[in-house]
C-alpha cells in the first residue's frame, strides 16, 4: 500500500456492515478498502446463529442459490425454564416459507468478503485500525500501526466495542444496561441425529429461544440453533444484572448446557467451540449521533440490532445500515462534499428502511423486557402450574386455584394482567 | 481431550477448544491502584473467560485466552482496554 494513495471509502471491519458498505461501493466502481482485525474475514464475528434473509435476497442477486445457508428455519420454539423443567410453546411451519436461515457468522461474513472481491473491493485482514486521522473536525483517514490512510469518508464499522466512535465524537460509551453478553458454545452432532431430534427434513433447522433459568433468572435468556453438523447453544445476561447479580460469566453456558432439558438435546455432543461477544440491547434508545464531516456510524456501533424476545435481529439490519452508507456516500460523491450536512442523507434514508420503522415500532420493547417478571417469575409459574395440573393424582386440582395457589406472594393477578396487556400491545 | 458429556467443563478446558495466536504483550492492563480502592471487583466473574484473578489482595488479568468480547470493560471503566493487535488474539471457526 502506498502512502500517499486515497481511497474512496476507507470501511473499518469486514463484519456483515462493513461488508454490506463495501460490496455496494464497490459495485459501482468506487476504490474501497475494508479493514479487518481479525487474521481471516470471519474469525472476530460471533452471533447466536441465526439471519433473516429479506434484506439479503433484495440486496444480493442470486442470494438464496450461493449463501452458505446450513438450514432453513421451519421450527421455532420458546421454552420458559425453572431449574430442572421446561415449558416450550413450538411453531412447526413448511419448508416452503423460507424467512430465516442458520449459519455461523464466520462463515457466512467470509462469503460476504468473497461478493465484496468479486464485484471489485478490497478486504485486507490482520489489519487493526488504531485511531482516525482527525483534521479540525473532518475525519480524514485512519492509523494502523505505521500506516496513515486517507480516504474521502470513513465508514465506522468497528462493532459493538466503539472505539473509534468515541475518539470521533459520535457517541459514548454503552451503559451496562444497553448491553448483553453472550457466551456460546458449538456441540458436533451427526446431521441426521439433529434432523431426528429436533423432528426436521433434511435441510430444515431449528431455532430455540429461552427465558428464565439460562440467564439465571435475570434480564437475557438462553438460545440453541441446529445448524448442520452442529448445535449453537448460548446464554446473553444483560450486563447490569450479571454485575448486580454477581453471575459467573464465565459458568452459565455450561450450566446451561447441562440442563436436563438441554442436555438431552445435546446428548453425545461434545463441545468444538467456546465464543463470546456483546449485544447492543437499548433499541431505538442506543442508537448515537450516525454520522460526522467524513465519517459514518453503521451496524452493532450504531446499535442497530432488535430483540423482541422470541426473535433477535441484527445482522441484516448491519448489512442494510452498510448499503444506505454507499447510497449516502455515492450521493456525497455526485456532490463532491463529504461534509455531515451532506452525510446527513444517511440518517434520513436510514429512517425510511426497515432498520428504523421496526426500531421505532418496538421502541418500548427494551423496557418492557427491564421487568423481571418475564425472567423470572412467569418462566417458573408457567412450569409449577403445568407440572401440577399434568401430574394425576387422587385429588387434582382445578387450574384456577393453581394458579392462585401458585401466584400467592409472587404476582398479584392485576399485574399478571396488566403484563399480559403490555406484551400484547408492544411486542 | 474431554468429550463434555454430562461433567462440567472447566473453563480452561473450554478456552483449550479456541484457537489463538497469543501476543507477547497484553492488550487489556488492570491499574493496581484502582483496583485497591474498588469493593465490587465485577472483573471477578463478568469475564466469560475467567481471566481476572486476585493474588494476595492484587487483581491479576491473563490476556492468553482473551475472547475479545468487551464485557470487562463495560463492567469496568478503570480497566486499560484495546483489541489485540491485527491477527493476533481468538480466530473463530464457528463464531
Amino acid at each position: 500500500m502506498e502512502m500517499e494513495e486515497k481511497f474512496d471509502a476507507i470501511i473499518v471491519g469486514a463484519g456483515a456492515s462493513g461488508l454490506g458498505a463495501a460490496y455496494s461501493l464497490a459495485k459501482s466502481g468506487f476504490n474501497v478498502v475494508v479493514l479487518e482485525r481479525g487474521q481471516r474475514i470471519g474469525a472476530k464475528n460471533v452471533y447466536g446463529g441465526r439471519i433473516y434473509s429479506h434484506v439479503f435476497e433484495k440486496e444480493i442477486p442470486g442470494f438464496k442459490e450461493d449463501a452458505p445457508v446450513e438450514r432453513w428455519v421451519t421450527g421455532e420454539r420458546l421454552t420458559f425454564l425453572d431449574d430442572s423443567s421446561a415449558a416450550t410453546l413450538e411453531l412447526s411451519s413448511d419448508f416452503s416459507s423460507e424467512n430465516s436461515f442458520i449459519t455461523t457468522l464466520s462463515k457466512f461474513n467470509e462469503w460476504l468478503g468473497k461478493k465484496v472481491e468479486e464485484t471489485g473491493g478490497l478486504v485486507i485482514s490482520g489489519i487493526k485500525v488504531d485511531d482516525l486521522i482527525i483534521e479540525g473536525s473532518t475525519v480524514k483517514g485512519i492509523v494502523a500501526g505505521e500506516e496513515r490512510l486517507f480516504a474521502d469518508v470513513v465508514i465506522d464499522a468497528e462493532g459493538v466495542n466503539p472505539i473509534l466512535a468515541k475518539k470521533a465524537g459520535l457517541r459514548g460509551d454503552w451503559n451496562p444496561h444497553e448491553v448483553a453478553v453472550g457466551v456460546k458454545e458449538v456441540i458436533k452432532l451427526p446431521e441426521s441425529v439433529i434432523e431426528d431430534r429436533f423432528n426436521l427434513n433434511h435441510g430444515e433447522g431449528a431455532a430455540n429461544l429461552f427465558l428464565g433459568y439460562a440467564s439465571r433468572y435475570g434480564f437475557g435468556g438462553g438460545f440453541l440453533y441446529t445448524a448442520k453438523d452442529t448445535i449453537s447453544i448460548g446464554v446473553v445476561v444483560r450486563v447490569d444484572s450479571a454485575i448486580a447479580n454477581r453471575i459467573s460469566v464465565y459458568d452459565i453456558v455450561e450450566d446451561f448446557r447441562l440442563h436436563p432439558y438441554i442436555s438431552k438435546l445435546i446428548k453425545d455432543g461434545s463441545p468444538i467451540e467456546y465464543s463470546a461477544h456483546l449485544v447492543p440491547e437499548a433499541g431505538i434508545h442506543g442508537v448515537p449521533k450516525l454520522y460526522g464531516n467524513g465519517i459514518l456510524l453503521t451496524g452493532d456501533a450504531a446499535g442497530f440490532v432488535l430483540n423482541r424476545g422470541f426473535t433477535v435481529r441484527g445482522v441484516d439490519f448491519a448489512f442494510l445500515s452498510g448499503v444506505i452508507a454507499a447510497e449516502t456516500i455515492r450521493k456525497a460523491h455526485e456532490e463532491g462534499d463529504f461534509s455531515a450536512s451532506t452525510l446527513s442523507h444517511y440518517e434520513q434514508r436510514l429512517k425510511e428502511s426497515v432498520v428504523f420503522r421496526e426500531l421505532e415500532n418496538f421502541r418500548k420493547v427494551p423496557n418492557l423486557l427491564s421487568n423481571l417478571r418475564f425472567f423470572e417469575t412467569y418462566p417458573k409459574l408457567l412450569c409449577e402450574i403445568l407440572k401440577d395440573a399434568y401430574t394425576v393424582g387422587e385429588d387434582s386440582k382445578k387450574i384456577y386455584p393453581l394458579l392462585k395457589n401458585k401466584m400467592r406472594d409472587r404476582v398479584s393477578m392485576i399485574t399478571l394482567i396488566r403484563d399480559i396487556i403490555s406484551v400484547v400491545r408492544n411486542l | 481431550m474431554s468429550d463434555g458429556g454430562d461433567e462440567k467443563l472447566s473453563v480452561e478446558a473450554r478456552l483449550g477448544l479456541v484457537a489463538f495466536t497469543i501476543d507477547s504483550e497484553p492488550h487489556i492492563r488492570v491499574n493496581q491502584d484502582e483496583c485497591r480502592k474498588c469493593s465490587l471487583k465485577q472483573c471477578l466473574f463478568v469475564c466469560p473467560a475467567k481471566l481476572y484473578t486476585e493474588e494476595e489482595g492484587e487483581i491479576k488479568f491473563n490476556h492468553e485466552g482473551c475472547l475479545e468480547c468487551g464485557t470487562c470493560r463495560i463492567a469496568c471503566p478503570k480497566i486499560d482496554w484495546n483489541y489485540p493487535r491485527g491477527g493476533f488474539g481468538a480466530h473463530y471457526q464457528y463464531g
